[in-house]
């Protein structure tokens, strides 16, 4: 116990002991001095900072010591220039020496002082500011000056005014960053000029000694410039408006006032009066206006309104406005619009749209009278539609589109000269629609219906459109020769040719025969075979002048470079047909004959020459490939009397009686060769001086031989002065020794035609192997019948091979082959 | 202007005030002081080449209206009587309104005819409206 005693009391010493110990036992630390100042160069202070503290209340001395003197002196005066500091009076104070200044801080425990401050005094002079500045402002004749007055900073010794101190001012307007400053030399006021007026300015001025810094800113003045005070400006009277016709008001706008307060008065003289008078009121209207009332509203007389603004500085008075107030009369907008729909029962319901006049306006004794105007738009519409509607006070519209919203407005003016009033505020029609169900239904029906048409129609064209086409433009019929096999001849196979055309030399059958009566069906066209027509019923010495279509043929016919041979053929046709017939009613057995009947039979005789008669017969006869050729024959006899009758003799240089040939159907004839010769007579009695004469060959020994290739070559005879040229169908006379069939015995001339001329014209060329060879145009002669029959005559032996020769010369020669042209056969 | 001298209401109030008779008469005797002039003004224009065509029909057309008006006037209100007595005391004033109208300058004669129509139509129409209020009045 007792140690614990003991224990516990040298821990209690412990602790103080350490406490006293941490509480401040430290010297204090350096202070410092901050700065020296002297105000007028007579004397000067000091100041300084303590340092750290100590924890115990330090003691600070001054010591100074002048230049390199060793003696330092404490400080004269630590109160006057207020705590930590230092003032050396006029009698220390020495400006040419330096002072090294240090401050000394003690308290209990130790002392400790600061750094050594060197100090001259010239170089710390800075004076106190300037004091009592004063600012006044003088206006005179428009200019506004400042004029500024301060006095120099106060001294401790007034004794030593002698100091003469330098000033500066400075002056910046109130709400602006940059000061202006100015020099104001050793006086202590100062008159700016130049200012802005109305504007409010700070100013501020500081002093300095010969020596040292400039003193500081004084505090601040501030000042306001008076405005500048100016006469007012001219007003201007804007407007004088009447509403009803019965007072008025005239507005004004009044110009700048010059920075004070003006007044404005209106006044006006009557015309024809020259007494002025100041405005009733000024304040119905509102401000810088002037109401004239019922009293003073006098109508068909102009007033002079003038408006005069007034203020201190002097007054301006507005230019003059004349009115006549019947002329200036702008009413209200009319007022209670209302809407009614109407509905009638016949027609569309239309709208009535209703107002009336505005209130102040007295329609009713007759005094004011008011036209109206509407405008309309649908509600997203841009243009207004404006409809006047006169002096009446209602509208029926009868164009609105139901359903749509319109906008309408109404405005008016006074019948006489007058002003628009505004728009009446905007009102907005919304017309019920009317569906009636019964439109609405009809149409459906009538829309499903039609589309249900369509839907049909489309589908016939679909299923059938291909036979409604041919319907529709039926298709051009082409010749079709009985017997002949396009595709036959496609192939070129030569015996199926010959097996067609028939001429295999067997004898004559009675199927033949029946082909002879029947006729051909011509067909024009490449695609279709060439059926042969088997019209039994039309047998013997049926004339089947068959017409094919006018179209089918024709072109065919007309080529230049068909006619020649194709007037061959027919020329040839009959008289060879006859020959054959005769052949075949003498000598049905004979082969030969019946070859060339059979040759004759499948001549194509064409339309020659006639530019009238058109009409071209394609003898196409397909033949079974194993019959013989089933021909039809026509009494040539008929045919011709057909012909000859059913034709026009025609001016063209065709003979007549072969044109009717042309333009009959093959008329395969059965006529006797001694009918054609009477034809033939017949025929060259009626040629006109243009046709060529038909020349009968006396040749009937000759079978015609209508070989294609026969047709190429025209009998040239010799011409005569007074005849016209005839044409004889010449075959081909040693065309090439490749032809093994030549016609024997032809001492006729045969040339070669070049070219057909216009349809009908025979252009020869001069043959070369022949001597006479007159080169002439001659009209296609119908001479064919002659040719054929002599050539059919030599030819009819090499019926066989001159086909096949015909068929071999075709390429490239300049012989009318039915090949050349024909190009289907090709 | 030449019909100045004539004392005419210029108010809604006064020319209510006035009885029907003394209106008509008014504004016949406005529509006859206007007469003259209008002819002097017609043959005083015709000498004018830069004139469109048109201005001379219409100040023709305008004087022939006139004397319509005037006429209308005149039968509607079934005072050919009262008219001419007022005619003959017109028409000494008439002659004198002429020498006044010629010595106006064209401006002016138009700005006063312009303005002396605009009395008559207000005057008729008042009449109008007393007379015969249910037409739009």
């Amino acid at each position: 116990m007792k140690q614990r005693f003991i224990s516990s009391v040298q821990v209690i010493l412990q602790l103080a002991l350490t406490t006293v110990g941490l509480t401040g036992e430290s010297y204090p630390g350096k202070p410092q001095i901050i700065r020296c100042r002297s105000l007028e160069k007579e004397t000067f202070s000091c100041w300084w900072k303590p340092g750290p503290d100590g924890g115990r209340p330090n003691n600070y001395t001054l010591f100074y010591s002048k230049d390199s003197e060793e003696k330092l002196y404490e400080c004269p005066d630590y109160l006057t220039s207020g705590p930590n500091s230092c003032y050396f009076d006029k009698n220390h104070t020495n400006p040419w020496t330096t002072y090294i200044i240090t401050v000394m801080a003690t308290n209990e425990i130790g002392s400790n002082s600061s750094d050594p401050q060197h100090v001259d005094v010239t170089s710390i002079v800075q004076p106190d500011a300037p004091v009592n500045l004063s600012l006044e402002t003088n206006t005179s004749a428009n200019m506004s000056y400042l004029w500024a007055k301060w006095s120099p900073p106060p001294l401790a010794d007034a004794s030593s005014n002698s100091h003469i101190y330098h000033y500066e001012l400075r002056l910046k307007p109130e709400e602006k960053e940059e000061w202006e400053t100015v020099s104001v030399g050793m006086q202590t006021h100062y008159m700016v000029a130049s200012l802005q007026a109305g504007v409010k300015y700070v100013v501020q001025v500081r002093c300095m000694l010969d020596l040292g810094e400039w003193s500081e800113w004084s505090s601040e003045r501030s000042i306001q410039i008076p405005k500048e005070r100016l006469p007012p400006e001219k007003p201007t009277i804007i407007k004088c408006r009447s509403p009803e016709k019965e007072t008025f008001t005239c507005w004004w706008k009044p110009a700048s006032d010059g920075g004070l307060s003006t007044n404005h008065t209106l006044l006006y003289s009557k015309e024809g009066e020259e007494k002025v008078y100041e405005c009733p009121d000024y304040r119905t209207a509102g401000p810088n206006s002037c109401y004239f009332d019922k009293k003073h509203t006098s109508f068909w007389t102009i007033y002079n309104i003038t408006v005069r603004a007034t203020n201190e500085m002097g007054s301006n008075v507005s230019d003059p406005h004349y009115v006549d107030v019947t002329y200036i009369v702008q009413p209200d907008p009319p007022v209670n619009i209302t809407l009614e729909l109407k509905k009638s029962i016949k027609r569309k319901p239309y709208l009535v749209l209703t107002w009336s006049p505005p209130p102040l306006a007295d329609v009713r004794s007759g005094w004011l009278t008011l036209e109206y105007e509407l405008r309309l738009k649908p509600e997203e519409g841009e243009e207004w539609e404006t409809i006047f509607v006169g002096q009446q006070t209602q509208c029926k519209m009868f164009s609105l589109n139901p359903g749509k919203r319109y906008i309408v407005q109404i405005h008016c003016k006074p019948d006489h000269h007058g002003l628009w009033s505004e728009w009446s505020p905007e009102m907005y029609i919304e017309i019920p629609t009317d569906f009636r169900v019964k439109d609405l239904v009809v149409w459906i029906i009538v829309g499903v219906l039609s589309s249900f048409i369509c839907l049909i129609m489309s589908w016939i064209m679909i299923l059938k459109g291909y036979r409604m086409m041919a319907f529709i433009l039926p298709p051009v019929p082409g010749p079709k020769i009985k017997g002949i096999d396009t595709h036959l001849l496609e192939t070129g196979k030569s015996e199926e040719l010959l097996s067609a055309l028939g001429c295999h030399g067997f004898p004559p059958t009675s199927d033949c025969e029946e082909l002879l009566i029947e006729y051909l069906e011509v067909e024009d066209s490449e695609d279709q075979q060439l059926m042969p027509n088997h019209d039994t019923p039309s047998r013997n010495a049926k004339i089947i002048l068959k017409e094919t279509d006018s179209d089918s043929g024709r072109g065919s016919c007309d080529s230049p470079s068909l006619l020649p041979v194709k007037c061959r053929e027919s020329r040839g046709l009959p008289s060879s047909l006859q020959t054959q017939d005769v052949r075949a009613k003498e000598k049905k057995g004979g082969k030969g004959s019946w070859e060339a009947q059979c040759m004759a039979s499948e001549q194509k005789t064409l339309p020659c020459n006639s530019e009238s008669i058109k009409s071209c017969t394609w003898l196409a006869a397909q033949l079974p490939s194993n019959q013989p050729a089933i021909f039809a024959y026509h009494s040539t006899v008929e045919a011709f009397k057909i012909t000859l009758n059913t034709t026009n003799v025609n001016p063209s240089p065709v003979l007549v009686g072969n044109e009717e040939n042309c333009q009959s159907l093959y008329p395969i004839a059965e006529t006797l060769y001694d009918d054609m010769e009477k034809i033939s007579e017949m025929e060259n009695s009626k040629t006109d001086q243009t046709t060529v004469q038909v020349r009968q060959n006396q040749h009937n020994e000759k079978s015609p031989f209508l070989n294609p290739k026969l047709m190429d070559y025209v009998e040239v005879h010799k011409v005569r002065q007074d005849e016209e040229p005839t044409l004889l169908l010449k075959h081909k006379e040693n065309s090439g020794k490749t032809k093994k069939c030549t016609v024997p015995g032809a001492n006729k001339e045969y040339t070669k035609v070049s070219t057909v001329v216009d349809h009908h014209i025979l252009v020869l060329l001069p043959d070369q192997r022949t001597q006479n060879t007159p080169v002439s145009q001659e009209p296609v002669a119908e001479t064919a019948q002659n040719l054929q029959q002599s050539q059919a005559e030599k030819n009819t032996s090499c019926s066989t091979t001159t086909a096949s020769d015909s068929r071999r010369d075709t390429s490239g020669s300049d012989y009318m082959d039915p090949s050349s042209f024909m190009p289907s056969f090709k | 202007c030449h019909t100045s001298g004539m004392l005419t209401p210029n108010g809604k109030e006064y020319a209510q005030k006035i009885p029907r008779e003394e209106l008509t008469h008014l504004i016949l005797k406005l529509l006859q002081a206007w007469k003259e002039p209008l002819s002097h003004f017609n043959q005083h224009i015709e000498h004018y080449q830069e004139l469109p065509d048109d201005s001379l029909s219409k100040a023709k057309q305008i004087s022939n209206m006139v004397h319509e008006l005037k006429t209308g006037v005149e039968k509607s209100m079934g005072i050919i009587s009262n008219s001419l007595n007022g005619m003959e005391s017109s028409e000494g004033t008439a002659l004198s309104f002429g020498n006044e109208a010629n010595m106006m300058s064209d401006s002016d004669f138009i700005h006063c005819f312009r303005r002396d129509s605009n009395k008559v139509q207000s005057y008729l129409k008042i009449l109008k409206c007393r007379i015969m209020p249910e037409n739009s009045c």
